[in-house]
């Protein structure tokens, strides 16, 4: 008798598991992304802050996801990292103030997972502010965009197609 | 045709004040000089002495060497002996001050105490009456951090409590502390989230708060939302209203709320489209009083909106039908002038507080003998603190 509970334990999880374990599968963003579109059309960001990078390199490992891009202001091209068990990076990298100079600020990243979106905030002390909502459909990555500064908020959506 | 004339009429007094009815002021620099107000301008101080620059004594001296009060973004005097000030951080002074310096970041007339980057430090403080300080809620500094300090500071008038709430908009949440400050009881909103219009969840840059004598209160959001949301006594969201545009109902950044009346009508500053507009409590379109932009509004214990424009500097007194019956007020650095006030809070004895985001001050002023009383601010009363029976 107890053996046959164990038999029949063994087969739950055999079938179980990796059902388990593929529903909780989440996607790999990695890749070089050209931008292909964006809504608005030519959506400038905010006073140079969340500009589409023509181009992103995105690099994805279980721990943390990386973003190399352009979209990070005056600061030109950055390799930015999320970590994806939702805590903060946070470092020092120069950026425009407020007042229109720049001056090394301190960053913060930080990730979480909404089903198979991902969500990539980046603020900094120079009041600026990122989020980025990431999704996969039919090999195109889709980018939800919100900037936050002291001037005016802005929204767009980006889309952008694999390509080197 | 009504609403040409109101917004025509509101106009005027907004810009030329009450120059026909009311001498100019004749401030007083602190060299001594005298400055008149002239060329039709109006009334700088309206009903109150010129502010004593000294006030608060505690940011004089500063409160750190080599540093000077930044941004104010808020007052709120629950009595004449306790003042709750909202700080914006620290600015590095420039390497040269002159020895005339009065302590306000205005006085330099160079950038607005809002561009540089602050140090976070000593944003919530109270003072009493003589600008003394009582209580620094420094253990709340590190809240502030990532954003630019506390954008609001207010008390219910219908809490036995008194609960403190702290608008915080670039972390898009509002913080409701206890009276002392020594707990966080609740946070509302998500912290460094925004969220969109029609999220009940997240703000996307508050800007300020009133209640009704229930519990239940309104938050204008905002810089990034064009919308009023109204929760009830817990937190909880009950509706929200407004989407952006210039019709009626529609906003253009919700920079000001203001709750009063019978029945109780919800004033909010549409300050980008230069109007105040009013609704019944459940979000329905009643009015709008165009050719104001104010960054913050007061209900006053005699049942008035009192207003501070963004654009011209004055203060605003309208009844609740949108007619003006007084202004006073003036762009300037020196005391008694204002640059960008953006908050406005007043006291039972009749004293007035304007803290200025640009200017990076906090002015008290005070009535002159013999001031109109109906002329003057006067704050509502707040419900007894349970256990006292103080104001």
């Amino acid at each position: 008798m107890m053996m046959k509970r164990v038999v029949l334990l063994l087969v739950a999880l055999t079938v179980v598991l990796p059902a388990t374990v593929r529903a909780q599968a989440k996607p790999d963003f990695s890749g070089t992304w050209r931008l292909a579109a964006s809504n608005p059309p030519n959506y400038p960001g905010s006073a140079g802050w969340g500009v589409p990078s023509p181009t992103i390199i995105v690099k994805q490992s279980p721990a943390e996801i990386t973003v190399q891009s352009g979209q990070y202001g005056s600061a030109g091209q950055m390799t930015v990292v999320y970590k994806l068990d939702g805590s903060d990076t946070i470092w020092e990298a120069p950026s425009v103030t407020q007042s229109g100079s720049t001056a090394v600020v301190r960053w913060r990243t930080k990730a979480r997972w909404d089903g198979n979106k991902l969500i990539l905030f980046t603020w900094n002390t120079a009041l600026n502010q990122l989020r980025d909502i990431l999704s996969l459909s039919g090999g195109a990555l889709t980018i939800v965009r919100g900037t936050e500064q002291p001037g005016p908020s802005t929204n767009a959506t980006l889309t952008y197609s694999k390509g080197s | 045709m009504r609403r040409l004339t109101l917004s025509l009429t509101a106009w005027l007094v907004v810009l030329f004040g009450f120059t026909w009815v009311t001498p100019s002021a004749s401030l007083q620099q602190k060299s001594g000089d005298s400055i008149s107000a002239k060329g039709g301008v109006g009334d700088i101080t309206g009903q109150y002495e010129i502010p004593d620059p000294g006030w608060p004594q505690w940011a004089h001296p500063y409160p750190k060497p080599g540093y000077i009060w930044g941004s104010q973004g808020g007052v709120f005097a629950e009595s004449p002996n306790r003042i709750y000030l909202a700080n914006r951080g620290e600015l590095k002074l420039p390497a040269n001050v002159p020895n005339n310096f009065p302590g306000n970041w205005g006085f330099f007339n160079q950038m607005a105490a809002t561009q540089p980057i602050a140090n976070m430090v000593n944003c919530i403080v109270v003072v009493d009456g003589n600008g003394k300080l009582i209580e620094a809620w420094n253990q709340w500094d590190k809240l502030f951090e990532w954003g630019r300090g506390p954008h609001q500071v207010y008390i219910s008038p219908y809490d036995p409590e008194r609960h403190v709430w702290v608008v915080d908009d670039m972390r898009h949440v509002i913080y409701r502390f206890t009276h002392d400050g020594k707990t966080l009881v609740q946070t509302i909103g998500v912290l460094d989230e925004f969220g969109e219009n029609d999220d009940l969840t997240r703000f996307r840059r508050p800007t300020m708060i009133d209640w009704l004598p229930d519990g239940t209160f309104f938050v204008a959001d905002g810089y990034g939302n064009t919308r009023v949301v109204k929760f009830d006594k817990t937190g909880k969201p009950l509706l929200k209203w407004g989407t952006r545009g210039t019709g009626p109902g529609q906003f253009n950044t919700p920079h000001g709320i203001a709750v009063g009346g019978s029945p109780a009508r919800v004033f909010v500053s549409d300050r980008g489209n230069r109007r105040i507009q009013v609704f019944d409590v459940n979000g329905k379109f009643l009015d709008e009083w165009p050719g104001i932009a104010p960054h913050s509004m007061l209900m006053s214990a005699d049942e008035h909106v009192w207003a501070v424009d963004s654009i011209t500097d004055r203060i605003v007194k309208f009844d609740l039908s949108g007619h003006v019956e007084y202004s006073f007020g003036q762009f300037g650095t020196r005391p008694g002038y204002t640059w960008a006030m953006h908050q406005i809070s007043a006291d039972a004895d009749g004293n007035l507080y304007l803290s200025e985001v640009f200017g990076g001050r906090t002015q008290k002023y005070r009535p002159r003998p013999g001031a109109d009383p109906s002329k003057l601010v006067w704050g509502r009363s707040l419900m007894p603190m349970a256990g006292t029976t103080s104001n």
